[in-house]
């Protein structure tokens, strides 16, 4: 895993199944292996194995409504946001899929979920060819390397949406 | 005169997407919300509590909430106390399956069969929860459970927040502009339970308190302490007329 995947949380609305439902899309059949979900409860909390997986590694932040959680928590916990993605612009631009349900997301929601996983894929894809990606499954840096890859991707000049 | 309703209970569920765990709870947590308990409950986002939800950090100030977490590490329970208020009562998954017997859940996006009595059994654990809040009677000031007894008639309320935290809102003029006020009757209340009353000036620690839930904009400090005054003194004339 050397891309972050981390989904808006929230249990309340449509749209926050949606990006919950996409994220699994990507790391569990798109680009496993490649990325993985890191929990917003977790980055909330201000865990350190969690906020030091961030830093370490380019995040890519679904987000279910304006608020922007994922892209907030991730950022106040010192994580690189290397491409955000909201269900509404995704949306937009597939107005045919109009999600309903949360618990259980309806046939247009689950569309909505796999066009958003698969514009996600594309991110990952775009950037798995900068070059110094960290891979923490088979390097875990310690705290102070992750900072400094973190450091080098940022001099590098990612993606940012 | 409105108030709280008195009778919501707000559930933060871990939600942790690493792990099948976290898919229990939030399922959970909306089998409660939607089938178990509609109408005592409602979702407080813990995203929310980082990101700016002013709604979601005040409801648990005020209100009895159940975090529910579906691991040791209890982020629910620990972010909810750590940003807003220690919650009334914390579940864990853990314990629901020790004590029922059942097995770990297995599935992260979709739940193995054999893994949804986890999901009855966690969501049982918290409506009895809320049964017991809800007949229990919770001190806003204290922000804590007191003794069990039946809890006052609910209170009728004029307006809810938009962000659907159930926290009421006011309406006051700002310099000829209407500006919404989350939980103003609610400071209200607890200022004049404690003693405080509208003769002279404002106090200091009521604007204070009101600015923790409501974003006054620079320069404009005067302009809401007035309003907020102006309501503080309509409020205490009602609570007199109708005290006698």
């Amino acid at each position: 895993m050397n891309i972050a995947i981390v989904p808006c949380s929230g249990i309340g609305k449509t749209y926050g199944s949606v990006t919950r439902e996409a994220a699994y899309i990507v790391v569990e059949e798109l680009r496993p292996g490649s990325t993985g979900i890191v929990s917003l409860s977790r980055l909330v909390l201000g865990e350190e194995e969690a906020r030091s997986v961030v830093r370490a590694m380019p995040v890519i932040t679904l987000d279910g409504c304006k608020l922007a959680c994922a892209s907030v928590n991730v950022q106040q916990a010192g994580g690189t946001v290397a491409r955000d993605f909201t269900v509404l612009d995704c949306y937009r631009r597939h107005r045919a899929c109009k999600p309903k349900g949360i618990a259980q997301l309806n046939e247009g929601g689950m569309a909505l979920a796999d066009a958003l996983a698969r514009e996600v894929s594309e991110a990952v894809d775009t950037l798995q060819r900068t070059p110094n990606l960290p891979d923490l499954n088979l390097d875990p840096a310690t705290q102070e390397a992750s900072e400094e890859l973190a450091g080098v991707r940022q001099m590098g000049g990612l993606d940012h949406a | 005169m409105p108030s709280l309703p008195q009778r919501k209970v707000g559930i933060v569920a871990c939600s942790g997407e690493e792990l099948p765990e976290g898919t229990v709870t939030r399922l959970a947590a909306l089998k409660v919300l939607e089938e178990l308990r509609p109408a005592d409950t409602v979702t407080i986002c813990l995203p929310l509590f980082l990101a700016g939800g002013e709604g979601d950090r005040a409801f648990a100030k005020f209100y009895p909430t159940i975090a529910v977490d579906g691991c040791d590490r209890r982020c629910a329970a620990r972010a909810t106390e750590l940003y807003s208020n220690k919650p009334a009562a914390s579940i864990l998954l853990d314990d629901v399956l020790a004590e029922q017997g059942l097995p770990r859940p297995q599935g992260l996006r979709r739940l193995t069969p054999d893994s949804l009595p986890a999901v009855d059994a966690l969501a049982a654990a918290i409506a009895s929860q809320v049964d017991h809040l809800t007949s229990s009677h919770w001190s806003r000031t204290e922000g804590a459970l007191l003794e069990a007894e039946p809890a006052a008639s609910p209170a009728v309320s004029t307006a809810s927040c938009a962000c659907g935290s159930g926290i009421p809102v006011t309406n006051v003029d700002v310099d000829g502009q209407q500006v919404r006020l989350m939980a103003l009757d609610a400071i209200f209340d607890l200022a004049y339970g404690q003693g405080l009353r509208a003769n002279g000036q404002l106090p200091a620690s009521l604007l204070e308190t009101v600015r923790l839930y409501n974003p006054v904009p620079a320069g404009q400090e005067a302009a809401y302490a007035r309003a907020v005054q102006l309501a503080w003194h309509a409020y205490c004339a009602g609570q007199e007329a109708s005290h006698g």
